[in-house]
């Protein structure tokens, strides 16, 4: 049997890291301008699907380009680096590409209805917002805030995935890659569901009203994660 | 805007106890059975790990069908992955400290943390589901025992050191991740609305838990332990029968159903 106590005491760290890395994809979830359906037939502000995507998309590109970076150094700051920019990288190319089709195929200026001014760049909001709809594209602050958002959650899956990669075991590396990688795309989509149940479907940035929730994600997200990160860590370290 | 709900109950005529007890029970015994077919009788048998998976499939849709009749502010997929992933961190885990209890440890896993989730849901971010500790439960179970049953499908047994170097290392678990999940999230998401039957949606259920099984048996063609054609030949005749069933209640709860005909010619119509 695995000495479960033994394992758990050895790789507290990881635990903890792995905890954070989760209590982060969690919170940068608030930040991308997630539209869902409405967004998809430009009545919402913000990329028009789900949190869900949205999150596993960048969160996974995240992944991939750490998983990269770990190939060639085992210095931390550079792996979480990696994912960080991954994950803004793909978010980005989301948005801009989803604006190119909501200005010249739906043909909608991207505008907010939270706000009638946009923070960052003083624009005029309110008088772009079509009647009826809950404003549409993806105005400069939601695209800033969609950034932001992608690099928390690339660092926060390269967090995981770099903490699971750490853990000392006995597994043939092939299975090692594909038994943490799985971990990490499992734990990450947790954490990605959690704050969209908090958001309730739609929210355009860090200028959101539905923003000020996310402390409930987050703890919510803390206590799952702890949870799946011990199991995690037993299994990994058991083999 | 709630994507999917119309705040209420379900109507159901099947009670949800006897779809926890075929998910459950018959998906924990046809794992086994095909564990111990296997072992004993050869690996033609593995099939049989694709019907509990099957019946776990069923049992996990009829679930999210119930949570998400109430609205959940966002999509139905979203609780599918969320199964799928709560899942897969239970099955690695009971799998791998398991043994032969393994899928027995792993779903008793999943139904913890699925509790956790849907008691925190409810208590600190205040989603006001009066199911949803139960319903999170049960998905978790559900997705658990998908997983299981798929890789026992895949591989004739679900022994951790078999299972890690043919579906984990392999990817092929990616591929039950998505066809697990989008066969107990779609059910529900491809039948919703004010007219959603439950045994319309169920029957969608076991067709997409089919194509679940009919790729496992695909995948199953490459391993020593496992044979792919019965559980690919099983697979079709199932999705043929549930496909045809899910077309009659269609059809039976449709208003009509007239058929359009071809597409005019494009040169003969323009006029």
């Amino acid at each position: 049997m695995i000495d479960i106590a033994g394992v758990l005491a050895a790789n507290f760290l990881y635990v903890i890291l792995i905890t954070l890395g989760g209590v982060l994809v969690s919170g940068s979830v608030h930040f991308v301008p997630v539209g869902g359906a409405p967004a998809a037939m430009a009545q919402a502000t913000g990329i028009g699907t789900g949190t869900v995507q949205l999150a596993a998309g960048a969160g996974l590109t995240g992944l991939v380009t750490a998983g990269a970076m770990l190939n060639l150094t085992d210095s931390m700051a550079l792996i979480l680096a990696a994912g960080m920019v991954g994950a803004m990288i793909m978010i980005g190319v989301t948005m801009i590409i989803g604006n190119l089709v909501y200005v010249y195929g739906v043909g909608v200026p991207p505008a907010s209805a939270k706000v009638d001014y946009d923070p960052i760049t003083k624009d005029r909001q309110d008088i772009y917002v079509s009647q009826g709809t809950e404003g549409h594209g993806i105005p400069t602050v939601s695209f800033v805030s969609g950034i932001i958002g992608g690099g928390l959650g690339g660092i926060g899956g390269a967090l995981v995935y770099y903490s699971l990669m750490s853990i000392a075991n006995g597994m043939a590396s092939a299975d090692f890659v594909g038994l943490a990688a799985i971990f990490a795309v499992g734990i990450f989509f947790v954490n990605a569901v959690i704050p969209s149940y908090n958001i309730g479907g739609t929210i355009e940035g860090f200028h959101d009203p539905k923003f000020k929730k996310w402390p409930k994600a987050v703890v919510t997200s803390l206590i799952v994660t702890f949870m799946c990160a011990i199991v995690s860590v037993i299994t990994i370290g058991g083999l | 805007m709630s994507a999917g709900g119309s705040g209420g109950g379900a109507a159901q005529a099947i009670p949800q106890n006897k779809l926890i007890a075929f998910g459950a029970a018959g998906g924990l015994i046809a794992i086994y059975l095909s564990y111990f077919m296997v072992q004993f009788a050869g690996p033609a048998f593995s099939f049989i790990g694709a019907l509990g998976a099957i019946c776990a499939i069923v049992w996990g849709a009829a679930a999210v069908r119930r949570v998400a009749s109430y609205g959940l502010g966002t999509g139905v997929p979203s609780i599918g992955m969320l199964a799928l992933g709560m899942g897969v961190v239970a099955t690695m885990f009971g799998l791998a400290v398991g043994g032969i209890a393994g899928p027995i440890v792993a779903f008793v896993t999943a139904m913890v943390i699925g509790l956790v989730i849907g008691a925190l849901a409810n208590r600190i971010i205040g989603m006001g589901i009066p199911i949803m500790e139960q319903s999170m439960t049960e998905i978790a179970g559900a997705g658990t025992l998908a997983i299981v049953g798929l890789s026992t499908a895949m591989t004739g047994t679900f022994m951790f050191d078999v299972v890690l170097t043919e579906v984990i290392s392999t990817g092929y678990i990616a591929l039950i991740f998505i066809a697990g999940g989008i066969a107990i999230l779609h059910p529900f998401n491809a039948n919703l609305g004010p007219d959603e039957k439950q045994d319309r949606t169920l029957s969608t259920a076991f067709e997409k838990g089919a194509i679940a099984m009919i790729m496992a048996g695909i995948v199953s063609a490459v391993s020593a332990g496992a044979s792919a054609a019965p559980t690919i030949v099983i697979g079709l005749a199932i999705w043929y029968v549930s496909f045809s069933q899910y077309n009659k209640y269609v059809v039976r709860d449709a208003y009509d159903v007239v058929g359009t005909g071809l597409l005019p010619k494009e040169e003969e119509e323009s006029e």
